[in-house]
């Protein structure tokens, strides 16, 4: 309001949280997910949310999400109730002639290629809308059924022309959910266009085709092949090429993936303040090698655990000169509810630690990446927001709920 | 005024995106009860709010945060310090009341929501295999027949892939398939089902044999090589048209694909191509088609009793089979079938007490000629790979693997006999 505050301002994010409370929300979530079939997830992804709009800080003041669970429970049972007919017409077509029933899974693949854009964007407007910043909602206006159909028509291109258009649709996606973002009544805008990732994706591109196509092509003309035991097989320079290849893609895709998002994140504006965001390709990296980390230390305690288990039980038999068989597990498994409860109990934990672990470490770490290396220039402008009209009229995200879909 | 009972804070009208600093404080008492706030630099109230329209909002833990009911939906006042936290829920005694009424409402809602989802559960699991019974019942015997065919013809794909899938005797007036199908057909009569038994001998080393929805049924010769007796393998036979009579096969697509739908909803995964809904789905499957195979060994001993030939060949064969296959035992608990010793006992006990007057299934020259239709060796000492009678093709109603009935069931089925 004041205009002689207007001068240009930067807002800092900050995202103060610590991993171990997050941790707890997810461990707490999927405990709660067996006394209640699994229904828990609703209050779970809701915890989530919580946790971390709430320890997002923009310019001294935190975000709020304000939806609930209930919401997400709904609009899943109305998502349930739309897949039905689906449910029933693949149900149908597991019944007819099989040229038919390949066609057939072939068109709902398609179908559910298409669902999954209606998804994407539909949780994108529940989360928006349920975001709270100085009092102020966000909220997604534009057609989830438009985004779906240029997402699909973007990836039938995507296929024909082997990932070349890919710069072209990321910025022209990118662009549709930005320009339908809202806070309060101001609309947010994009300045990116397929030329703002162009340089490092073309570049990967390349650098990977001309590899491929070097060594290829030095195979046909030289055929360079030696022998090895009984078959011919191609010379090191092929291998070499394959081994550059690898390199080249699992350490090019941190850093095209930080350049990616420091470059789109940093074309969003709104009105006069901008947003900037420099996310470095080493810091991506760091978050993986932590990531696979974690997943390695826990692979190594639950094989082990695993097989102190087996050993176990095969042991008494060996001790009496038996030869141990699969069917002596079987019958511990069979042997007695208890027994059988507690193999579902563990497999069950391997399922949730894998999920927990890519939640407490990716999850975590891509948003306190993001969040740490965002700046807000001209923020003071943004005091002259006012409120949009009121919208709660969504239920819940409803088929992404039921896709299975939703990360944070 | 007591000493000091105001509480600082940050304050947001939800109308315009800004946030000050107040300093709130509590006017008159009782229902009536106004919480000031005020602006701290211009010292201007900009809001009253009935204390009994405060509700709690989600922050983090060491913050208060709250709106009012009436007001902007946005507007919040906003508590970060602890002194102040406290004296504000001192002054406030409403919120703290009112977040822990929330807390248990969510409680009593999860609680409702999962006994209903329970009530789901029980009812899917008593009812579908009484249901799939009914429903069944709807489907047209064409349509079944139709679907019968579909299965064969991807079958004989996938068969053919793993080294063909060859007819062991392609004439149908031959002397086997003539003893083989009027000996099914004979099976099915009387029994009221719309289906024609038509029963395929195929080359393959699988020991298998399994019917299909709509009255096909397939025996493999890697079985046939196994069967000694031609009584044994007019155990197998009416025990496919077991399946056949009671539509077991279009039973089990139908509680298949009920059963998918239902581990989607639990899971949240309603696409249902996770692992774990595919684990859980052959978890769920395998209690029914355990009643559908103990009904279908009923079914092979009242043919057998009908037809006066010995029923109990049936179970010798199973055993032989998973003797040699000691894999199909481990993965019991996951295989559709009875364990084969529950299955000897309760075919036991099923067979009449006199077998005087019993004769085989099949002559001596009809039961050479099936024996030989394959041209397969005599002797059965043929090894079998392990897993092998896991199936290895999509067929609704898949046999002859072990795994079984209880005790009582088992009791059951005995005092039925003797009736």
């Amino acid at each position: 309001m004041a205009q002689g505050s207007m001068a240009s301002r930067d807002g800092l994010v900050r995202f103060a949280a610590d991993r171990g409370e997050l941790l707890g929300i997810v461990v707490r979530g999927y405990l709660g997910m067996l006394p209640t079939l699994g229904l828990y997830r609703f209050w779970m992804v809701t915890g989530k949310r919580r946790f971390y709009w709430s320890h997002t800080e923009i310019d001294g003041d935190a975000l709020e999400y304000t939806g609930n669970a209930r919401q997400l429970l709904i609009g899943f049972l109305l998502a349930v109730v739309l897949f039905l007919p689906v449910y029933g017409l693949f149900f149908f077509l597991s019944t007819q002639a099989p040229e038919f029933v390949l066609a057939g899974y072939g068109v709902l693949g398609v179908i559910l290629w298409f669902l999954i854009g209606y998804a994407i964007y539909r949780t994108r407007d529940f989360k928006l809308s349920r975001t709270l910043w100085r009092g102020i909602r966000f909220d997604q206006k534009g057609s989830a059924m438009g985004y779906a159909l240029r997402r699909f028509g973007w990836s039938v291109l995507m296929v024909l022309t082997a990932g070349l258009i890919y710069p072209f649709m990321a910025g022209n996606l990118w662009s549709y959910r930005y320009r339908n973002t809202w806070f309060g009544d101001r609309q947010f805008g994009f300045t990116g266009s397929w030329k703002t990732i162009a340089g490092p994706y073309y570049a990967i591109y390349g650098a990977a085709t001309a590899i491929s196509m070097a060594a290829g092509a030095d195979l046909i003309v030289r055929k360079d092949y030696v022998m090895v035991k009984d078959s011919l097989i191609p010379n090191w320079p092929i291998w070499l090429a394959g081994t550059a290849l690898f390199f080249l893609i699992y350490f090019g895709v941190y850093f095209y993936r930080a350049r990616e998002i420091s470059r789109m994140f940093s074309s969003i504006v709104i009105g006069d303040c901008a947003v900037t965001v420099v996310v470095r390709g080493r810091d991506m990296f760091a978050q993986f090698m932590l990531y696979s980390a974690a997943l390695s230390g826990a692979m190594t305690t639950f094989i082990t655990l695993f097989g102190i288990i087996i050993a176990g039980i095969l042991a008494p038999i060996l001790a009496k000169g038996g030869t141990p068989h699969t069917a002596d597990l079987a019958r511990v498994v069979q042997g007695s509810v208890l027994n059988f409860i507690v193999l579902l109990l563990g497999y069950l934990a391997l399922l949730a630690t894998f999920a927990i672990l890519a939640e407490v470490v990716l999850g975590f770490g891509y948003w306190k990446l993001v969040a740490r290396n965002a700046t807000i220039t001209g923020i003071d402008s943004l005091k002259s927001v006012r409120a949009g009209p009121e919208d709660q009229s969504l239920v819940g995200e409803g088929i992404a709920s039921a896709l299975n879909l939703g990360a944070y | 005024m007591a000493a000091s009972p105001d509480f600082l804070a940050r304050y947001a009208d939800g109308e315009v995106a800004e946030m000050r600093d107040v300093i709130c404080h509590l006017e008159g008492a009782g229902p009536t009860a106004l919480l000031t706030i005020t602006d701290m630099a211009s010292r201007k109230a900009v809001a009253n709010w009935p204390l009994d329209a405060v509700f709690p909002a989600h922050g983090r833990r060491n913050e208060l945060r709250f709106g009012a009911s009436g007001r902007s939906s946005g507007a919040r006042v906003v508590v970060a310090d602890r002194g102040e936290i406290l004296r504000a829920r001192d002054l406030l005694p409403g919120l703290t009341a009112r977040q822990k009424r929330e807390r248990f409402n969510q409680g009593k809602f999860i609680g409702l929501s999962t006994a209903a989802l329970g009530a789901v559960v029980l009812g899917y699991l008593y009812g579908v295999p009484l249901l799939a019974g009914e429903i069944v019942n709807f489907v047209p015997p064409t349509m079944e027949k139709q679907l019968g065919d579909t299965v064969a013809a991807q079958m004989q794909k996938a068969l053919s892939q793993n080294g063909g899938f060859q007819v062991c005797d392609p004439d149908p007036n031959s002397v086997a398939n003539l003893a083989i199908n009027r000996f099914a057909n004979a099976a099915l009569k009387g029994t009221g089902t719309p289906f024609a038994a038509d029963v395929t001998v195929i080359r393959t080393s699988i020991p298998n044999a399994f019917a299909l929805p709509g009255g096909k049924a397939f025996y493999f010769s890697g079985l046939l090589d196994h069967t000694q007796t031609a009584d044994e393998f007019a155990g197998v036979l009416a025990h496919e048209m077991g399946h056949v009579v009671h539509r077991d096969g279009m039973q089990q697509l139908i509680s298949t694909a009920s059963t998918g739908l239902l581990i989607g909803f639990i899971l949240g995964d309603m696409t249902g191509l996770s692992v774990a809904g595919t684990l859980g789905t052959t978890l769920v499957d395998t209690r029914f088609s355990r009643d559908a195979e103990r009904n279908a060994d009923r079914f092979a001993v009242e043919t057998a009793t009908k037809l006066k030939f010995q029923p109990i060949g049936l179970a010798n064969l199973l055993e032989r089979v998973a003797a040699d296959d000691k894999f199909s035992e481990a993965m019991a608990f996951l295989s559709t079938h009875p364990l084969t010793i529950e299955r000897r006992a309760a075919l036991e006990a099923l067979r009449p007490s006199d077998d005087t007057a019993l004769q085989p299934a099949f002559t001596d020259s009809e039961w050479q000629a099936i024996k030989s239709m394959c041209g397969s060796p005599a002797g059965s000492s043929k090894s079998v790979a392990p897993g092998t009678t896991i199936d290895a093709v999509p067929a609704p109603s898949p046999d002859l693997n072990p795994s079984g009935p209880s005790d009582n069931e088992r009791q059951r089925d005995k005092s039925a006999a003797r009736s």
